[in-house]
């Protein structure tokens, strides 16, 4: 029988081949494809839970231009939504894991900066496969 | 079993009472999402993956707050979003929220 070389456990939990290492520029691309993603799924997320004027006034306070900065994100959604914060931040990640394909449990506890670096992830190996 | 009736919030407590659970959040985003939509609070759990037990006291805060708003239809009880007051109210939060200062703004 011939075994693989070498596989990982994918988060979506399918075992894969290794894919290939991302060039600098497929690296690059990756990255402002996932940046693109992240933020319109934040766009949508408040803009849903909150309507569009309290959308339009947190992008005028500059709430999106760190969309891609997990901790500064949070710092700045904590100021301004204190608890509800968590909340947001929960509307946006199962968005994005819903775009990604990735599972999204409730019930799990709950990370913003690791559910946005599985997002990310995902998004590479996506990238590296096609 | 659901009342409509609010006092006079501020915009912070009306944030505070929308973003109050997972599930509220996820209840706002489904009315806003589809703001013709008229269901059952089962109808409603079933919609955003939860139970009839976890939604209905996350139903009953947003129809005290007047986001949603209740019926009788035949024989059924069902929920949807009241388009009038929820803008009232989201006004009063895009309001307060210019007033917050955010971190590491000018």
């Amino acid at each position: 029988m011939r075994v693989r070389d070498s596989s990982w456990t994918s988060p979506r939990g399918n075992v894969e081949s290794v894919p290939r290492p991302l060039s600098s520029d497929q690296r690059f691309a990756a990255e402002n494809a996932f940046s693109s993603v992240l933020v319109s799924t934040v766009r949508e997320a408040v803009g849903d839970a909150l309507g569009r004027n309290v959308l339009e006034i947190l992008t005028s306070k500059g709430l999106l231009d760190a969309s891609n900065d997990s901790k500064e994100f949070d710092s700045k959604l904590q100021s301004l939504f204190g608890n509800g914060a968590a909340v947001l931040e929960r509307i946006v990640v199962k968005d994005l894991n819903r775009k990604l394909g990735i599972p999204y449990d409730s019930e799990a506890s709950f990370d913003y900066e690791k559910s946005l670096e599985t997002a990310k992830e995902v998004c590479f190996v996506e990238s590296r496969l096609k | 079993m659901f009342r409509g009736e609010q006092a006079e919030m501020s915009g912070s407590e009306i944030l505070s009472t929308l973003l109050g659970s997972e599930v509220r959040g996820d209840l706002l985003v489904l009315f806003h999402r589809n703001p013709g939509l008229i269901d059952t609070v089962d109808g409603v759990a079933r919609r955003i993956g939860r139970t009839t037990v976890a939604v209905i006291s996350e139903v009953r805060e947003l129809l005290e707050l007047g986001v949603l708003r209740q019926k009788r239809i035949g024989a059924f009880e069902v929920v949807s979003l009241d388009r009038a007051k929820d803008r009232e109210l989201l006004e009063s939060v895009a309001n307060h929220l210019k007033t917050v200062r955010i971190s590491g703004e000018k």
